[in-house]
């Protein structure tokens, strides 16, 4: 009975595979950095082959439904959502795989002739409850239309997509826990127990000093000819651990996620785990399957390939030399942001663009300012070297006190080898009382700026194309220029802020205020008063009366 | 409670008591003051101190601090590095043991151009590190700074400071728990250095222009939420001195205070403040004296705004920041000593307890004083007494005023003829006076920016000498004020000298308790002695009164005092002249941090103090006419015809 049941459940998932038409991959790259630290950035893609303006998402085999709806309801072209806790250190770490800002990012494109900022608001509200995030939060006074900073990573049917069909928004203040991984592993196809899904153990993914999980949804070419359209979707998990923290710099699967893969998902069709070894020393237990050696834009990588089979597999990377410390070669492009100026009266922003590369890099800076901090465009100055440089382009829509939020992009030449700063004043505003947090004295967050770029050369490049979709389309994958999306730090800024104990203080004093006034008041308007006229007296005959006053009571 | 009642009922009878006993009430009230001051050492005016943050949860993890055998080794390896770099920082040593801990770690470099003379410039190096919390996103940072000390510097060393540093650094980068990054910042010529850091962290300057040229910052880490400075000078402490007194009296948070002293008294080390630890007598008298000396010597520092120790450079921008500073010696008897796991241990409290802040220090006090280490005097406490004295001048002042008004009136009456009163000339002398003032102040910058000849000069004879002879040349303004003949112009000045006086002080004394004390406790009995008399024995009592006031002689003064208690085996001859010096330096020092940390004590006495003394100063060169005594004289018969009218 046992095995007709057995059986018929495999007949049945073989047919569920059968009547998919699409591929689910998932990838793992491995990636150990200069410096003391190691990334891992696992790429969970689902394509399917149906065309995403017909498709009723009523039967989705394997596609995660709630998302299907999501998309077909809101009419969305193309969503990217990351969750992030911690920094990407560019210049230590060069430049990740997806590019996400600390906290929570949303980057929607709808389909044109929607009703974009109703349609907005539902899906910020879908997908918090989707990842259990608080991306209700999102709405119109922190949401802006880039024009330059994005463009669409899939397909395009039409030309009608422009800025005004596009909306990003970003909360700094988001805290990214367990809580939200649990929910974007159940959109997995094979959930976590089998495949590489089962290496995001909650308890070890969150000592890192960086996670990112992300939900990346596009229409991409079903193939070559590009004749029909696909859906995909790629989830991703970004990790970075540290030595220091591991306490030793020999990794192994088992040590970084708590455990090995445990067998391959039956559901996907290409499972593989790469090993970039350029320039490392490592002997890699057991061998690898494959060795793949991709050069990209003159940067030769080569890394070692395993093929997840259906047995057990744990990777044990030994370091050969352990003292040996590479020197570390800082990307052509990074950036941070900083607030400049004391007290609580005005102060500015400054972003700082470091241009490490021999000639000039063409750069887009695009900042989202909450409106409780009001800053003045005439203060805009940007400089390098100490000469003043002239944007190419600046696009800017100020703030309305609790409707929008300040949109500012900026398209600069950055001169080479040199760090430009953008810096614009603001001043400190106060907000109502009730529009603080509960933990007021923590401060506002202002969130990173993001600045793009096609770069020249792919030092410390690991992205993926955007005419591919998988990690191995990475290899070999020279271009023109290489789109990076350079985050910054977020800022943390201290409004004035008001003594919360102090509407305490203030009902005592008005109710003292209302008792004392209380009993002359009563006084004045229930009593006759008269007129008496009044005999001096001296000061001696007072005190001679006082006495008397006192003998009398002590004789009596 | 006569709230609702009619204000200008019974005001008369006020005014006439107010007349009568206000030179009483004022001297009551400057006694009340005194006393009200004497008594906040007493225990029962003041209180313990205790936590008021919950989220700092002092001590509650088991320390796991353990590396103070790096810490030895580090301490070794700098001092022999210090051999080969006589007067400068060793930042390539320091630069490699950080990178090894694996920090992110830059160099600062900063220039400093003499303020009085353009061509002298110094420059200087800052190491720092930053470890970048695991838990955080940079946002938010904590600090963890120590002076370095060269061999040949006249300080007591600071090497050990700079190994603990980079042990507890080693030791911090391997936790996972930090969510706020610690920046470890060695800096370099004492206080320059971290306030050209904290300019280029901030990218402000904070005094005059073109004096600190404070670079740029490669790296940062956020907000800054708190600093410790270390300043240690053994392996082994016995006694660790906290030391709070910041740039322009500011305080850091008492929590933060508390919580520095709490992880000392943990660590069992002799915990001070001020050189004195927690005090205990049954005796009531000696207890009081103890308090009252302790909070003194704080008062003391707090009054000139000079910071005692790195950490007062921080208060400007907000951070809560104070010094640990230990010592070998130790002035309690069988108290033990503590090695480099002990104190690597305290500052592993100190900054894991800050490491738990949410919000940043806003709970407890920022304005207080510390009769010892475990009591303190809230502002609430202290703030009467220098009320009570300043109050003084308002009552004074307002009784002056209804002085002048009855007067007026029965002149009006029994029209008696007296020179008219000019308000725009006594308004002119007022801003004149003011208008001196700002003068003085900027003679330092303007001797220094345009009489580049003068070089080869040493700087007090450029810039002392000048001060004085403008100081010494306005002591004559009052022979070319002509209406110091009208005796109601010369009260109404006198008003409002007394009115500027009050308030300054009482502003002063908001930001800096115990500079509006002290210069209230010597100015406020002076200028209530200062009237418009014509008797001459009286007016010559009065400005030799008022001449010893002027701030220059109070300066003078103090310093000629410390310099005899400093040297008191010297004869009267060398301590006067050792004391001019060190008034000279004193002074120029005074403009020195003006112009390079933004010191505004020297501001404050040339811009406010002086030309308020010189109001009184012309007040009490008032001369005036016999007959006008005589209409003073008639005054009282006047009083009572009126009341016999009444």
């Amino acid at each position: 009975m046992k095995c007709l049941i057995v059986s018929l459940g495999i007949l049945f998932i073989c047919h569920l595979v059968h009547s998919y038409e699409g591929t689910i991959t998932e990838e793992l790259l491995i990636k150990p950095l200069y410096s003391e630290q190691v990334y891992t950035h696992f790429q969970f893609s689902t394509k399917w082959d149906i065309d995403p303006d017909k498709e009723t998402f009523r039967h989705s085999p394997l596609f995660p439904r709630p998302l299907g709806e999501i998309v077909q309801r809101f009419d969305i072209q193309e969503l990217h959502v990351t969750l992030t806790s911690g920094l990407w250190r560019y210049e230590k770490w060069g430049y990740p795989v997806k590019d996400a800002a600390t906290g929570v990012e949303v980057l929607a494109w709808f389909k044109p002739g929607s009703d974009v900022d109703k349609n907005w608001k539902l899906l910020a509200n879908s997908l918090s409850g989707l990842l259990c995030a608080s991306l209700n939060f999102i709405d119109n006074t922190n949401t802006i239309k880039p024009e330059f900073s994005f463009r669409p990573r899939g397909i395009l049917e039409s030309n009608l997509l422009n800025n005004s069909y596009v909306r990003y928004a970003n909360l700094p203040h988001e805290i990214v826990c367990t809580e939200n991984l649990t929910p974007w592993k159940k959109l997995l196809p094979c959930d976590s127990r089998t495949g590489l899904a089962s290496l995001l153990n909650s308890g070890h993914i969150h000592n890192t000093r960086y996670h990112s999980i992300g939900l990346h949804l596009r229409p991409v070419c079903r193939d070559k000819s590009c004749e029909s359209m696909s859906l995909e979707l790629q989830q991703t998990v970004s990790l970075v651990y540290d030595y220091l923290i591991l306490g030793t710099k020999n990794w192994s699967l088992r040590k970084l996620f708590g455990q090995g893969i445990n067998r391959k998902c039956v559901l996907v069709s290409k499972s593989d785990v790469y090993v970039d070894t350029t320039n490392q020393d490592i002997e890699l237990e057991p061998p690898p399957d494959e060795t793949v050696t991709s050069v990209r834009g003159g940067q030769v990588t080569t890394l070692q390939k395993y093929i997840v089979s259906n047995q057990f597999l744990n990777i044990y990377a030994k370091f050969q030399n352990a003292d040996l410390v590479s020197l570390n070669l800082p990307p052509p492009l990074h950036a941070n942001q900083y607030l400049s100026g004391y007290g609580q009266e005005r102060g500015g922003i400054v972003t700082k663009i470091y241009n490490n590369h021999w000639k000039q890099i063409d750069v887009v800076l695009m900042q989202n300012i909450p409106w409780f901090i009001p800053i003045y465009l005439h203060t805009l100055k940007v400089t390098a070297d100490g000469r003043d440089i002239k944007p190419i382009q600046l696009r800017y829509i100020p703030a309305r006190q609790r409707e929008r939020p300040t949109y500012l992009e900026v398209l600069l030449t950055v001169p080479a080898r040199t760090a430009t700063s953008v810096v614009i004043d603001f001043d400190y505003v106060f907000l109502k009382w009730q529009e603080y947090p509960p933990d007021a004295n923590f401060g506002f967050h202002i969130g990173s700026a993001v600045i793009s770029s096609y770069l020249p050369v792919a030092r410390n490049y690991t992205a993926v194309p955007w005419d591919g979709s998988l990690i191995s389309d990475s290899f070999n994958a020279s271009r023109s220029g290489y789109l990076v999306e350079v985050r910054t730090e977020n800022l943390i800024i201290t409004l004035p802020t008001p003594d919360f104990s102090m509407p305490y203080n203030v009902i005592c004093l008005a109710c003292t205020v209302v008792a004392l006034a209380f009993g002359p008041l009563h006084n004045i308007t229930t009593r006759k008063l008269i007129l008496k006229s009044k005999r001096k007296v001296l000061l001696i005959e007072r005190i001679k009366k006082f006495l008397f006053s006192l003998k009398k009571t002590k004789t009596e | 409670m006569g709230l609702l009642t009619d204000p200008t009922t019974g005001q008369g009878k006020f005014i006439k008591i107010l007349l009568k006993y206000y030179s009483y009430a004022c001297m009551l009230l400057y006694i009340g003051g005194v006393i009200w001051f004497l008594a906040l050492a007493y225990p029962t005016m003041n209180a313990n101190t205790y936590f008021s943050e919950n989220a700092l949860l002092p001590g509650l993890v088991k320390s796991q601090f353990r590396e103070d055998r790096e810490a030895a080794r580090y301490h070794e390896e700098l001092l022999d590095e210090m051999n080969k770099y006589h007067d400068s920082i060793p930042y390539s040593w320091l630069l490699a043991k950080f990178n090894q801990i694996g920090l992110d770690t830059y160099t600062h470099n900063f220039t400093l151009t003499s303020p009085f003379n353009r061509k002298d410039k110094f420059s200087g190096k800052n190491v720092y590190g930053i470890l970048r919390a695991p838990r955080g996103s940079s946002s938010e940072a904590l600090v963890l700074s120590t002076p370095f000390r060269p061999s040949t510097s006249a300080h007591p060393p600071t090497a050990p400071s700079v190994a603990i540093m980079l042990a507890f650094a080693k030791f911090a980068n391997r936790e996972k728990y930090w969510a706020k990054d610690i920046i470890f910042l060695i800096t370099e010529h004492e206080q320059v250095g971290v306030q050209a850091w904290l300019e280029a962290y901030y990218g402000v300057s904070c005094g005059s222009e073109n004096i600190l040229d404070h670079g740029d910052l490669r790296g940062r880490g956020g907000a800054i939420q708190a600093a410790i400075n270390l300043e240690l000078h053994s392996e082994r402490i016995g006694q660790m001195d906290i030391k709070i007194e910041g740039l322009n009296g500011q305080l850091p948070n008492l929590d933060l205070f508390n919580l520095a002293s709490k992880m000392c008294t943990k660590e069992g080390v002799y915990q001070t403040f001020k050189n004195k630890g927690p005090f205990y007598s049954r005796k009531p008298s000696k207890e009081w004296l103890n308090y009252f000396r302790n909070m003194l010597s704080m008062m003391g520092t707090q009054a000139t705004g000079i910071p005692n120790g790195n950490h007062g450079l921080f208060h400007r921008f907000g951070i809560q920041a104070l010094t640990l500073e230990g010592f070998e010696q130790s002035r309690a008897k069988g108290s033990n000593k503590i090695w480099f796991v002990g104190t690597g241990r305290i500052i592993e409290g100190i900054f894991r307890s800050l490491n738990n802040l949410l919000e940043r220090f806003h709970q407890s006090f920022f304005f207080y004083l510390l009769p010892s280490s475990d009591r303190y005097i809230s502002i609430s406490i202290y703030i009467p007494s220098v009320c009570l004295m300043i109050g003084t001048m308002f009552i004074k002042a307002c009784a002056r005023w209804f002085k002048l008004q009855e007067t007026s009136c029965k002149e009006m009456s029994t029209e008696t003829h007296s020179p008219p009163v000019r308000i725009d000339k006594i308004i002119t002398t007022f801003l004149v006076t003011h208008f001196f003032g700002v003068l003085v102040s900027n003679i330092p910058q303007f001797m220094s920016r345009y009489i580049t000849s003068l070089s080869v000069y040493e700087t007090n004879v450029k810039v002392f000498y000048p001060l004085l002879a403008c100081l010494v040349q306005l002591l004559f303004i009052p022979l070319f004020i002509r209406m110091r003949h009208c005796r109601k112009s010369m009260e109404l000045l006198n008003i409002l000298a007394m009115l500027e006086l009050g308030t300054v002080l009482i502003c002063i004394s908001m930001n800096n308790f115990s500079l509006g004390f002290f210069c209230a406790i010597i100015s406020v009995p002076a200028a209530l002695l200062v009237n418009p008399s014509s008797c001459r024995i009286c007016s010559y009592f009065q400005r030799f009164l008022w001449f010893l006031v002027h701030p220059l002689i109070i300066l003078t003064v103090a310093v000629m005092i410390n310099t005899y208690f400093l040297f008191p085996e010297e004869r009267m001859k060398e301590i006067v002249i050792r004391g001019w010096d060190a008034t000279q330096q004193s002074v120029i020092f005074s403009i020195v941090d003006s112009m390079v940390y933004g010191n505004w004590l020297y501001g404050v006495v040339t811009n406010i103090f002086i030309p308020n003394w010189l109001c009184f100063w012309i007040v009490s060169f008032c001369v005036f006419k016999e007959d006008e005594i005589d209409t003073e004289k008639t005054e009282d018969i006047t009083d009572k015809d009126i009341k016999k009218t009444n």
